[in-house]
């Protein structure tokens, strides 16, 4: 599959702010099965220079000041990207069991941004829920293969979980919406990866896209009018990671476009900085993402 | 003085070392002692017992007063309020040999940590090669993945590093654990030092105990030579003055003439890190930040920090500022590491750890997760970073034989579930040491936390001695004090003889003073409020006093007299010090309330504890007599008796006379003091105005006018002047416009020109800026005005140009970011 990704996000603030300085997290990490080309940032008012690094976990960061006063801000991301199918070694297999993916997980001598390292732990948002951890292993055992483990978790939360874009904001807390039952791809995502966690599976948070006009006679996905959020599962040495989305409770495949990953929201959320001035920012943003064959 | 010479055991009083009941299989400070060293205890004890003339609680109470003298308080965490400070009389004393040993321990250890930090953050060969698991790393919270490949200019991620000893009872010295985020208790182990130098007289040169000021010097000199400027600036970042070590902090800048900045003082410009002062922005070289690292940076790590710096990390990346500890240092503070440590050492340095941790396995392996398991009723187990975890009541770590059988099922449970979140540790025996405790000399477990710095070539001193603390329970402290724990000065005793005399131990080497002649934007805001709300509540107490005095009678009874004290009480409600329903109460109630009633902000209490508020972040700035002051609390106001009620205005009324006397004679003329007489003066002017407009509504009722003379203090004046009864225009312009009158409209604005033109300009031009220009204004009009000018009109455009003036300067000089509350505290007014 082929698809043209636009994203804008406009900032409007009641009065001028100063010295405003923003990450931007849109432009996508390489990833397996996926090829990225012209991608393009535009920021109007223009800043005097955007510097690119990565942002630390597996995603591409952007960072840029306005020492001017302003009242308004767009920035516009674009790409397009092709998409091939999950091979079926990964959907047809079972992969080690919970028992040998923690251990395994804890002996690899790799601390880089997409070795288990740095995934097994609590994290500042996903952190640790004794709920959470309790609700899972009444499905969760040491002996089930990762990717039954992975599958059971995300159709549970599919179907105890009712999808309310009204229901909670960006920063309410994971365990909030578990209790309440509800939430959106990021509750969900934020949800899942505690309980994975809790059984020493390497679990990550992961921003992107999914395709925002289905395929004839298919229905819409949701979460498909905004970024995506799901989880990566570290399924052991041989599979890797594997994306698991609990909102559609689907494995990631073409219709996933994968931005980058980190520990939770905080480590890839698409936009976040800091500005002077006492002025309340008001947000708005479109995504669309179309298919080109 | 009375103190016995050392060595002459006989003169002392008997009894007090005698019967110390010390057990000998755990080991004790003195009991261990040898003989030149037990003879050092025993003179030491002497001496005390002489100036205690037989009481030992007599010399705890002086050491107290002492370490209050100093300013010295901690704040327990979830605390509103700080705690006085818990010094014992008695010192650790410990002989340089055994000494020496503990500093070439720890001395390796530093240089280890330093590799340490260098490896992670850099090429990563000890994970590459298997000698550390890469979720040791991993797991602690402040692993900073976007500090990597970006180390240091001159390459020294560790600055100061700093552990807590413990020694056991065979008299073996071993770490507890290392601390490289925040040397938290450096700054205590300075105060007591000095807090023990007042209250023991000449003992420690006596004893021949070892300087603290040596190390306080390289350190600073190590901090300055990192830098790449000649004269650099070094600033100590604290999270405010909310924060648990803030006193600590405080006093440390000042005495190592460091600027005590917060986050919003600093900006990063161009790559380099500026802290704003009134004279615009300045250069800062180096940064000893007493913030976690997450916090650091709202840009880089934490976006939800309110006590960073945006973009810091722009500076550190350009090499434009030295950071004491380099941010990340702190994933080496994790007990997981611990375990590790011994090996490292090993492969890092090629030497045995000269100084041992504590026994300590991680879980994350699969055999120690079992050993620990298996032998969990001989060790404790605590969570390997620091954070909550699973089966586990708090951070701290359990001794595995105290758990009930269910907490231990519930524990082996989420052992095996996530075994890489625990650690399992020897359980440690502390030695004791002698301690005061209820004027007897008792055993004590105790912990040392000891120092080490960089000085200016690189290489690394320890202070000599430390913070020691004493629990009361065998347990190990897990928070820097804890309610119920005491701390004690640690005496590290030579054979040689000291060539400097103890008033002189810590002061004979002025710190070199490299940037206290900054006043940063912040603290300049604070000053100007200081005086505001100082000066706001002297008003208050002065309205309460002629409401007083006017209506006591001879008998001591209370009556109200029409037009005075209507006014006057209209006044206090005006400015929010009581309810407009207060208002018909009676004269005794409504003084009580202005008094005392906190939940009304123009009160002389709420507004004496705003001005408390903002000291706080000033203290350093404050000579001690000045601080101690400040802070004596408010006598009680007791409303059915007007004779206790004018004595606690005549309390108030000297309060506020002690300290214009204090910022009169004895507050250097810098910029720090100009603020503080701007918000004074400022207010003043302010409050003349609404008084004057208030009172003489009327035209010339002379009993108001004599209470607006008793307001302004100008009725001697008056009457020295003027034959006659007071009358409107006379009155006008004694308190209005006669320059040589203190409290007078005008003396107000010529003092507040006088300030501007000194303060610093911050253009080329030689303009004067706006706040200048707008005062000069006033004032000459002021000079041109006579007193029949003065009508409620212009006095009403008068306060409003005031008002202005006050935003021009905040705008000018202030933080401009911080509009929110300065608007807040201008609708106060």
């Amino acid at each position: 599959m082929r698809y043209s990704v636009s994203h804008i996000t406009t900032l409007d603030y009641a009065a001028p702010v100063s010295l405003a300085q923003f990450n931007v997290r849109l432009r996508p990490a390489a990833w397996p099965g996926q090829a990225v080309s012209d991608f393009a940032l535009s920021v109007d008012p223009q800043p005097a220079q955007i510097v690119d690094s990565d942002g630390g976990y597996y995603i591409n960061e952007s960072r840029f000041t306005l020492r001017q006063p302003i009242r308004h801000l767009q920035i516009e991301s674009r790409f397009t990207v092709d998409k091939e199918s999950l091979p079926f070694f990964v959907t047809g297999a079972p992969g080690p069991d919970l028992a040998e993916i923690r251990e395994t997980a804890m002996k690899l001598p790799d601390l880089s941004p997409l070795g288990p390292a740095s995934y097994i732990y609590a994290s500042p948002i996903a952190a640790l829920e004794r709920d959470i951890a309790l609700w899972a292993s009444g499905f969760l055992t040491e002996t089930m293969p990762v990717m039954e483990a992975g599958r059971v978790l995300m159709e549970t939360i599919h179907q105890q979980f009712a999808y309310d874009t009204k229901a909670t904001a960006t920063d309410t807390p994971p365990i909030q919406a578990f209790n309440n039952r509800h939430g959106v791809c990021q509750d969900f995502s934020h949800i899942m990866i505690i309980a994975a966690r809790a059984h020493g599976i390497p679990a990550a948070y992961v921003s992107g896209y999914l395709r925002t006009i289905p395929p004839a006679g298919q229905a819409r996905l949701v979460g498909a009018d905004a970024m995506h959020a799901w989880v990566n599962l570290w399924c052991g040495e041989d599979l890797g990671w594997v994306g698991f989305d609990p909102t559609n409770a689907l494995l990631a495949d073409t219709d996933h476009i994968f931005v980058g990953m980190g520990r939770d929201y905080g480590d890839v959320a698409p936009l976040d900085g800091t500005f002077r001035g006492g002025a309340q920012q008001s947000m708005h943003f479109s995504v669309d993402v179309a298919p080109l064959d | 003085m009375s103190s016995s010479p050392p060595s002459e055991a006989g003169e002392r009083p008997p009894g007090w070392l005698d019967g110390y009941p010390a057990e000998a299989s755990r080991g004790d400070l003195f009991r261990d002692a040898t003989e030149p060293v037990a003879a050092r205890w025993k003179a030491v004890v002497a001496s005390l017992a002489a100036k205690a003339e037989g009481d030992p609680s007599t010399l705890q109470d002086a050491a107290a007063r002492h370490a209050a003298d100093l300013g010295v308080t901690f704040r327990v965490t979830g605390d509103e309020d700080e705690r006085a400070w818990p010094l014992n009389v008695m010192p650790l004393i410990i002989s340089a040999d055994e000494w020496a040993k503990v500093e070439r321990g720890l001395v390796q250890r530093a240089t280890l940590m330093e590799q340490l930090a260098a490896d992670i953050y850099g090429p990563q060969r000890l994970v590459r090669e298997g000698h550390l698991p890469a979720g040791v790393i991993a797991g602690s919270p402040f692993f900073a993945r976007k500090m990597m490949a970006m180390g240091p200019r001159q390459g020294r991620f560790i600055h100061v590093y700093s552990a807590d000893l413990a020694r056991g009872p065979k008299g073996q010295w071993r770490i507890l654990n290392d601390r490289v985020r925040i040397a938290s208790g450096v700054g205590y182990a300075l105060e007591n030092r000095l807090a023990m130098g007042r209250t023991t007289d000449n003992l420690m040169v006596e004893t021949r105990v070892r300087r603290l000021a040596d190390f306080f010097a390289h350190m600073r000199e190590g901090m300055a030579a990192a830098c790449n400027r000649d004269h650099p600036r070094v600033a100590l970042l604290t999270p405010g003055r909310f924060n648990q070590t803030y006193a600590e902090q405080a006093h440390l800048a000042r005495y190592l003439g460091f600027p005590l900045v917060e986050g919003r003082d600093l900006s990063v410009l161009d790559q380099r890190l500026y802290v704003g002062t009134i004279a615009g922005p300045k250069r800062v070289d180096a940064v000893w930040r007493w913030i976690n690292t997450n916090s650091l940076d709202p840009l880089t790590f934490d976006a939800k920090s309110q006590i960073g710096v945006a973009n810091l990390y722009d500076a550190w990346d350009a090499g434009g500022v030295e950071m004491v500890n380099w941010p990340g240092a702190e994933v080496l503070e994790s007990p997981a590491f611990a375990a590790f440590m011994p090996r490292l050492c090993r492969v890092l340095l090629g030497e045995e750890p000269l100084l041992p941790n504590i026994a300590t396995w991680w879980c994350g392996q699969a055999a120690e997760s079992s050993a620990v398991a298996a032998r969990l009723d001989e060790l404790t187990v605590l969570p390997a970073f620091g954070q909550r975890v699973e089966g586990l009541p708090s951070r701290r770590a359990v001794e595995g034989r105290s758990l009930s059988d269910r907490q231990r099922t519930a524990l082996l449970e989420a052992l095996w579930r996530r075994p890489m979140d625990y650690c399992g540790q020897e359980i440690v025996h502390l030695s004791t040491t002698p301690a005061v405790i209820d004027g007897e000399i008792v055993p004590r477990p105790f912990t040392v936390r000891a120092f080490v710095a960089r000085t200016a070539d690189g290489s690394w001193t320890v202070m000599p001695g430390g913070f020691a603390r004493l629990s009361s329970s065998n347990g190990l402290p897990t928070t820097l004090m804890g309610a119920g724990d005491l701390s004690a000065d640690v005496w590290i005793v030579d054979d040689r003889p000291m060539e400097a005399h103890l008033r002189s131990m810590l002061y004979e080497e002025p710190p070199v003073s490299r940037g206290g002649g900054i006043l940063a934007s912040q603290a300049a805001d604070n000053l100007f409020w200081f005086g505001r709300y100082n000066e706001r509540a002297e008003m208050t107490v002065r309205i309460v006093r002629t409401i007083l005095d006017s209506s006591v009678e001879i008998d001591g009874s209370l009556s109200a007299q029409g037009n005075v004290l209507q006014g006057l009480i209209g006044m206090l409600v005006a400015r929010g010090a009581i309810t407009p329903k207060m208002s018909g109460q009676p004269a005794a109630a409504i003084c009580a309330a202005a008094l005392s009633d906190a939940a009304e902000p123009g009160s002389a209490a709420a507004l004496l504890h705003r001005r408390q508020e903002v000291g706080l972040s000033l203290r350093e700035r404050f000579a001690r007599d000045f601080w101690r002051i400040v802070s004596r609390p408010m006598p009680m106001v007791d409303m059915h008796r007007p004779q206790s009620m004018l004595s606690t205005v005549r309390w108030l009324t000297e309060h506020f006379s002690a300290l214009a006397g204090l910022v009169s004679e004895n507050m250097v003329r810098s910029a720090a003091w100009r603020f503080l007489e701007i918000g004074k003066r400022l207010e003043r002017a302010q409050a003349l105005c609404r008084t004057v407009n208030w009172l003489v509504r009327d035209g010339d009722d002379s009993e108001v006018l004599g209470a607006l003379l008793d307001l302004c203090d100008s009725q001697i004046i008056y009457g020295s002047r003027y034959l006659t009864q007071p009358m409107i225009n006379p009155v006008r312009d004694l308190v209005l416009l006669d320059p040589d009158n203190p409290r007078a409209l005008v003396f107000q604005v010529a003092e507040i020109v006088a300030h501007l033109e000194a303060l610093p300009s911050v253009s080329d031009d030689n303009l004067p800026e706006p706040p200048l220009r707008a005062a000069r204004a006033l004032f000459g009009e002021l000079q041109a005005a006579a007193a029949q000018d003065m009508t409620s009109e212009r006095l009403a455009d008068i306060e409003a140009r005031l008002l202005e003036l006050s935003d021009a300067i905040s705008l000018r000089y202030f933080l401009q970011f911080d509009r929110d509350e300065a608007e807040k505290r201008t609708r106060l007014l």
